[in-house]
């Protein structure tokens, strides 16, 4: 399951552009993929950054935790954190029942959108998983 | 992401294509490749399956020795730490073989006590061939060590429904805890021993793995009406985990004795002797050494195995994880660590993650209340 209109990290995270920046940078939603919650197995803690916290490209922001073990979350592009998802913390599994939707992770305003073009496509994402 | 398997020398259980059937997520484990959890489960529900009603695993990477002659059941009581005669035939016993050098511990097992000639013995995966090495290696003339390992099957049936479901199926139930029956089911000899390592009542049968498939789909079927699972060896480790039940090469090891891993209940002390006595006593009289014990969290931390555990207030660590998963039944973390004398149960810790310190409180296992009878 990898929807077509999103972007994806070989780091088995997706992302979606919500909207695209005028006055402000583009505002992005971001998740892990079908394949990276299925990997993990049940997810039972989600550690994410907090509104207003600056990430920068590719550092460890956050930590999905599973029964067996533990994954970072790279942060795909630069930009600061407008909303985490606060579900998660009561609800966790929602990252494996719904991985891009209710199980969504951080909202993301970009510094630039320059760097979407380096993300994968769905086609590229899943010439990858595929291999 | 998972392990690599390599097919070519990971060994494979009888039941490997019902697992694949299942859409088992397998990982290697002391050499097989065995499942992990399977497809529609996942740890959670196959963990809820066992605590809340019935779950069946296959744990035929677990070793069968049997080891028989006249004066089989005096050999190996003088190699094990339990004492043989704390049984009778009919019962079964967990007991240690352990170094006798170092006193460190070559492998945990259940023993099979079938007559004063005749004993079963299952070790783990990995180190059947050695404790068979070391049995044959003692041995006097006349018993015998065969290692059944590749030949037979074990499936553990776990949960509050476990009665119902092998009964369905035409094997025995009701024996008292640690004591097994041996049955008949379609011209094969299974074992029924009410025996696991989930902390539910439950029962483990060994039987021919030419015969297992079927049991496996019966087990199944008949226990669908309770919600069965098949239930793989992530759900084995939450639920041990919760119990504080020790793993071999985590809890116990050649560097982890029972003295340290607080297994002294299955030593029989005033044996004269069994592998690794004389280095024991002296352990034990000494008082020194670390001690294995349960953490809890206070907050949100998952302990893992290797993690450092500190005091609290920042000076030297008190001891290291041993094992730590998160409890699905407590829904916290929760795990084991071999930690200094110092620290007693109700003390606080922390244990040192990825960075950040997480509050745990030393706790006495078992985590979860124990239903094994």
């Amino acid at each position: 399951m990898i929807p077509d209109e999103l972007y994806y990290t070989p780091e088995h995270e997706w992302i979606r552009v919500d909207s695209r920046g005028e006055d402000d940078g583009a505002v992005v939603t971001i998740g892990i993929t079908d394949f990276a919650q299925d990997a993990l197995g049940d997810i039972v803690y989600v550690s994410l950054p907090e509104p207003g916290e600056t990430l920068a490209q590719g550092a460890s922001v956050g930590e999905l935790e599973s029964t067996k073990s533990v994954s970072d979350l790279y942060a795909p592009l630069a930009g600061s954190v407008l909303a985490r998802n606060e579900q998660l913390d009561q609800a966790p599994e929602l990252v494996n029942s719904d991985p891009y939707g209710e199980g969504w992770l951080l909202r993301i305003e970009l510094e630039s959108e320059t760097g979407l073009s380096d993300l994968l496509d769905a086609q590229g994402y899943q010439a990858q998983v595929a291999s | 992401m998972s392990e690599p398997s390599n097919e070519q020398t990971l060994r494979r259980s009888p039941l490997h294509d019902r697992h694949r059937v299942l859409g088992a997520k397998t990982a290697p484990f002391g050499g097989w490749e065995m499942p992990l959890e399977y497809a529609g489960g996942g740890v959670l529900k196959e963990h809820a399956a066992v605590r809340e009603s019935v779950g069946v695993f296959d744990v035929s990477h677990l070793g069968t020795l049997r080891v028989h002659g006249p004066g089989a059941r005096s050999h190996v009581d003088s190699c094990l730490t339990n004492a043989l005669d704390r049984i009778n035939p009919g019962q079964a016993q967990y007991t240690l073989a352990c170094d006798d050098e170092v006193g460190g511990v070559v492998d945990d097992m259940i023993v099979y006590l079938v007559s004063d000639d005749d004993l079963l013995l299952v070790p783990n995966a990995a180190n059947a061939a050695e404790v068979a090495r070391r049995l044959r290696a003692d041995a006097p003339a006349g018993v015998e060590v065969v290692d059944l390992h590749e030949e037979q099957a074990i499936l553990a049936v776990q949960g509050p429904a476990c009665d119902e479901v092998l009964a369905a199926v035409g094997l025995p139930v009701g024996h008292p805890y640690m004591s097994f029956e041996q049955a008949e089911l379609g011209g094969a000899p299974v074992v029924v021993c009410r025996t696991g390592y989930t902390g539910e009542r439950g029962y483990e049968l060994v039987l021919p793995g030419t015969s297992a498939p079927e049991l496996w789909d019966r087990l199944l079927e008949v226990g669908a009406r309770h919600g069965i699972r098949a239930c793989g060896l992530g759900a084995r480790d939450t639920l041990r985990t919760e119990m504080g039940y020790p793993l071999h090469g985590h809890e116990l090891s050649l560097d982890i004795s029972p003295v340290m891993a607080r297994t002294v209940w299955a030593v029989g002390w005033d044996k004269p002797a069994f592998w690794g006595r004389d280095v024991l006593v002296a352990e034990r009289a000494a008082k020194a050494g670390p001690l294995l014990r349960g953490l809890k969290a206070a907050g949100r931390g998952i302990p893992r195995p290797g993690m450092r555990v500190g005091p609290g207030d920042g000076t030297e660590p008190v001891g290291t994880v041993t094992s730590g998963t998160f409890s699905p039944t407590l829904r916290t973390g929760v795990g084991l660590a071999l930690l200094d004398r110092s620290v007693v149960d109700g003390d606080e810790v922390v244990v040192e993650m990825r960075g950040r310190r997480e509050a745990f409180t030393v706790t006495k296992p078992p985590f979860v209340q124990t239903a094994i009878r």
